[in-house]
């Protein structure tokens, strides 16, 4: 499902070279009827994919984008508002709450889930026997992090009665309901995005394969030690790897929603600790009836993760090594 | 997987070419309603029931049942009545059926009077679901706001259930804090008491209203203030649970989890048709008492609408839906099947004929909505348009002040400052 993308110039260290490019592009040929024929079932094929892009996304997005200017109750036509919904933003305090909240969540979770992804992908490529059990015990959670089940066990694990003050009690620490403690609820949800670290880790790994032995032979030549190899070798090849897995895993975390709504039972409680910025919109669009404000804080979110990703790109620049 | 995701849309218009209100049957068109409602699997089985005897009466017709926790019907029916999907009959709560009649989304039932019978509802009774002089909503029963008390927790802490016409909240308090004392690690006096519903009490019992007749907030921020420092005293003594249980207690709402449910608590706050649900969660016989008052005061409770029944405004059977709605309200086949579920029946008629064929458990109800309908003050005035959003706010400073994150004073002030920005049209 995922493949290790290009990222502008060049390719990740992992792809093999591509062909030798034909050097001198051939003069233009007159397409064959074949081929023509073939182009037009192609565009067939495409065809329902299109029409669901533009009536399912691109559709009410647009819509959206409106909706935005607008008092819109659902159940009642929109009334045009201009910039009200924006104005508003700046004195909402539970948005800037939520603000701080997804953003604590986000720059929290994605470094430590990458740096625990890297380093279990390291160990798993010194050669562990049974290498793909491993693999897959550990993307499990990947597959299933996002679920409400899991969500659902998460709040029992963490709660007064839970699996972890059991466990603590076992050593005699008396622990707390953690989800429902507004200082402890947003770290459980912290830990539940790090232990989905088996996607990038997955990645990774397929990166990791791809770096020649020849450079980690050379370094033994020179005496290089094992962390010497690992900084100047295995990190620096891998930062075309490491930047694709950031900038994915720092999208997908903005845009967490289920864990929140399930733990918190859609309340973002306690305290509003939990009340993510996905959640809010939620909770203004079809809690309190306000689409056109639920809209403009969902195109404020796209310009959040916009900003974020085109940081990431420009400082790309200075510490991504592509291999050529 | 790009095929089939692409496929999907193809798939969705298909099945909804497929779906049309009627169906044909071997003689005639069976039309098929949507009735909506939320609750346990119990009262889904209830709702079965009365569905049978209104499909044997009404062969022409056929019910499907939509229903959903508490806490997730809301969010399933505004999204559905967006889509335009709205079930024929839905169920209200609350100040619900304001917003969704404000808005446009019910039928005007003086469009079908002729099928909605409402001689024997009384006339407080249909005011609450009077909006801008037009009826939209009927109440299903009739509720009361009541102090449950488990006699088994109360004989552990060695204790006699109080007289509930003059206790008042210094008693509660004594009360609760022996049992919370008395139990240890393995309960609670009492579960933690604060939701709109009962600053709407403490409001009535210091002689002001949480809304007034005009829609606007009626509570001043010293009433608040002083209930949320009643309540930081409880939490301190040891009669209601600490902050942490009592945030996880108020995340869900399923009777079995509740401290009274699992025997885990002496006292709490409830709606009267809760009790059986209750009762059979807890396993013991529970007692509906009157809750405590101000020394000398108002008692403050009051007789209210449980829920209500409304149709869509763009039900494509208006007039099906209302039979369905009569018969619901009206006949006794149904109210056999629901008997206290949806609070005593409106209808005196039908509550008169059910009387013999209650439970002890409801038996107890209707016993205790007599005794209210003594002590109650004047009635609550319906609940204004914005006002849904109050318990949200309620929950969410409460759970503030129980973590000592801001003072009494201070959520009030915010308490007043939230829910007048929502009750602002």
């Amino acid at each position: 499902m995922t493949t290790v993308p290009t990222f502008s110039r060049g390719r990740a260290p992992g792809e093999p070279p591509p062909a030798e490019p034909p050097r001198a592009p051939e003069p233009p040929r007159r397409r064959s009827p074949l081929a023509k024929r073939e182009g037009r079932v192609a565009y067939l094929f495409l065809a329902p994919w299109f029409v669901g892009m533009v009536l399912i996304t691109i559709g009410p997005i647009l819509a959206s984008l409106y909706l935005s200017f607008t008092e819109y109750s659902l159940l009642q036509p929109p009334e045009w508002l201009g910039l009200d919904n924006y104005r508003r933003m700046l004195e909402d305090e539970r948005l800037h709450t939520a603000l701080r909240v997804t953003f604590t969540y986000v720059l929290v979770s994605v470094p430590l889930q990458l740096a625990l992804a890297l380093a279990l992908a390291f160990f798993l490529d010194r050669g562990v026997r049974g290498l793909a059990v491993y693999r897959s015990i550990y993307y499990l959670p990947s597959l299933l992090g996002g679920s409400v089940a899991i969500a659902i066990l998460w709040r029992q694990i963490f709660g007064t009665e839970g699996l972890i003050n059991q466990l603590l009690g076992l050593v005699g620490i008396e622990g707390q309901g953690w989800v429902s403690h507004p200082d402890h609820a947003l770290s459980t949800l912290i830990v539940l995005n790090v232990w989905t670290f088996g996607a990038p880790m997955v990645i990774f790994l397929a990166g990791l394969r791809q770096i020649p032995a020849m450079y980690y032979e050379a370094a033994d030549v020179d005496g290089a030690g094992g962390f010497t190899k690992f900084w100047r070798i295995t990190v620096p090849l891998l930062t075309p790897i490491i930047f694709f897995n950031l900038v994915l895993q720092i999208i997908g975390s903005f845009q967490t929603f289920t864990q929140a709504f399930i733990v918190s039972g859609g309340t973002g409680g306690p305290a509003d600790s939990t009340l993510f910025y996905t959640l809010y919109t939620y909770q203004r669009g079809f809690g309190s009836f306000e689409m056109g404000y639920a809209s403009a804080l969902a195109w404020v979110l796209l310009v959040i993760i916009a900003g974020f990703t085109a940081v990431n790109f420009l400082a790309a620049k200075r510490w991504v090594h592509y291999g050529d | 997987m790009r095929t089939l995701r692409a496929l999907a849309p193809v798939a969705v218009l298909l099945a909804a070419c497929g779906g049309g209100g009627t169906t044909s049957g071997g003689d005639g068109d069976v039309v098929e309603l949507r009735y909506a409602f939320w609750g346990s699997e119990d009262r889904a089985q209830l709702t079965q029931e009365m569905i049978d005897a209104f499909e044997a009466e009404n062969p022409d017709i056929r019910v499907e049942m939509d229903y959903a926790d508490f806490g997730a019907y809301f969010d399933k029916l505004a999204t559905s009545v967006a889509a335009g999907d709205a079930p024929d009959v839905m169920t209200m709560g609350g100040a619900y059926h304001s917003e969704y009649a404000g808005r446009g989304a019910l039928l005007d039932l003086a469009e079908v009077d002729d099928i909605i019978r409402t001689d024997e509802i009384s006339e407080d009774i249909l005011a609450h679901g009077t909006i801008d002089g037009s009826l939209y909503a009927i109440p299903t029963g009739v509720n009361g706001y009541a102090m449950v008390a488990n006699p088994a927790v109360f004989a552990q802490a060695g204790l006699e259930l109080p007289d509930d016409t003059t206790w008042t909240w210094d008693d509660f308090a004594q009360l609760c804090t022996q049992i919370g004392a008395a139990l240890g690690d393995a309960g609670y006096g009492a579960q933690d008491l604060t939701n709109h519903n009962t600053l709407s009490l403490w409001a009535r019992q210091h002689g002001e209203q949480l809304y007034t007749e005009d829609g606007e907030l009626g509570i001043s921020a010293g009433t608040v203030t002083e209930w949320w420092e009643f309540a930081l005293e409880l939490r301190d003594s040891g009669c209601t649970p600490p902050a942490t249980l009592t945030g996880e207690l108020a995340s869900q709402s399923a009777p079995e989890q509740t401290l009274i449910g699992t025997n885990a608590g002496g006292m709490s706050l409830i709606w009267s048709n809760v009790l059986e649900a209750l009762s059979t969660a807890s396993g013991e016989e529970l007692e509906l008492l009157i809750p405590p008052g101000v020394d000398g005061g108002e008692a403050g409770s009051w007789l209210g609408p449980s829920m209500y029944y409304t149709i869509g405004a763009r039900s494509e059977h208006p007039e099906e839906a209302a039979r369905l709605v009569d018969f619901m309200l009206n006949e006794p086949a149904a109210a056999e099947a629901f008997l206290t579920d949806r609070g005593l029946p409106v209808n005196a008629d039908v509550r008169a004929a059910i009387m013999d064929q209650l439970t002890p458990v409801q038996q107890a109800e209707a016993e205790y909505l007599a005794r209210l309908e003594e002590a109650a003050g004047v009635p609550v005035p319906p609940a204004p348009v914005g006002s849904t959003e109050t318990a949200g706010i309620v929950t969410r400073l409460n759970s503030e002040v129980l973590f000592d994150r801001a003072a009494p004073e201070d959520a009030a002030e915010r308490f007043i400052a939230e829910v007048e920005a929502a009750l602002r049209p």
